[in-house]
């Protein structure tokens, strides 16, 4: 089995996410093989409040949405990280 | 963003529905089809003073690309601009503008119906919707397939 290792990724909080997570942005350590859903777990562990509303969150990675169908990730450091609360452009 | 079919704007002032014309107006179509998406003063019973749209850009503009791509693929459509507006928007003003060309008109009228049904559904946008009694709420289009929420 091979060793994980940590990587620094950046991760953007958009909309409702950035009200409850108190942040725009910041840089955090995190596996460099997650799945999506870990990956969303890990963010929310560190901004509690967005717990609330974390079944209506998807990720997206360097402008990329993922989703539990994209198995596990990859990630380098310097990745972008993008929490996106439900859409409502147009 | 702009190629020689597609023209991509994101904008904090106020979206130019004639630059979408002229941009998309060539000698061999005979049909232009426009969508204009205007803040309306009312939801749900409750008077709305203003929007305030924000973006993530750089992603937003690659996803609407994704969207032309497909409009590009699918009908007989030579050239497409999408405008949407960011920041503060007063009512009556226009938060999107898309207008299509065609030589014939039906591949430009779907076209565009495709494109703000898919706009709302995929494009990382994010409407605030502010009411005269002082409150506010983060919209959710029901197009967005993983809000679970009822839509708002």
């Amino acid at each position: 089995m091979q060793r994980q290792s940590l990587v620094e990724v950046r991760v953007l909080y958009f909309a409702k996410s950035r009200d409850l997570a108190g942040t725009a942005e910041e840089i955090i350590k995190v596996p460099d093989r997650v799945t999506s859903q870990l990956l969303l777990e890990i963010i929310t562990d560190r901004h509690i409040e967005l717990k609330t509303i974390q079944q209506n969150l998807i990720l997206a990675v360097n402008q990329d949405y993922i989703s539990e169908e994209s198995g596990e990730i990859q990630l380098s450091t310097g990745d972008e990280i993008a929490v996106i609360p439900p859409l409502s452009g147009g | 963003m702009t190629s020689d079919q597609v023209l991509i704007k994101l904008s904090s002032s106020v979206l130019s529905l004639d630059e979408a014309t002229q941009f998309t107006t060539l000698p061999e179509c005979g049909a232009v089809s426009v969508f204009i998406g205007i803040t309306r003063d009312n939801c749900n019973g409750k008077t709305v003073l203003h929007l305030e749209y924000e973006a993530y850009e750089a992603m937003a503009v690659k996803e609407i690309q994704k969207i032309c791509d497909h409009m590009l693929k699918t009908w007989d459509v030579r050239r497409i601009a999408v405008f949407h507006r960011l920041g503060y928007v007063p009512i009556t003003e226009a938060s999107v503008v898309i207008a299509v060309s065609s030589p014939h008109r039906k591949a430009s009228l779907e076209a565009v119906e495709y494109c703000i049904d898919t706009l709302k559904a995929t494009v990382p946008i994010w409407k605030k919707e502010l009411y005269k009694e002082g409150d506010w709420i983060w919209k959710t289009n029901k197009e967005c397939s993983w809000s679970k929420d009822a839509a708002s």
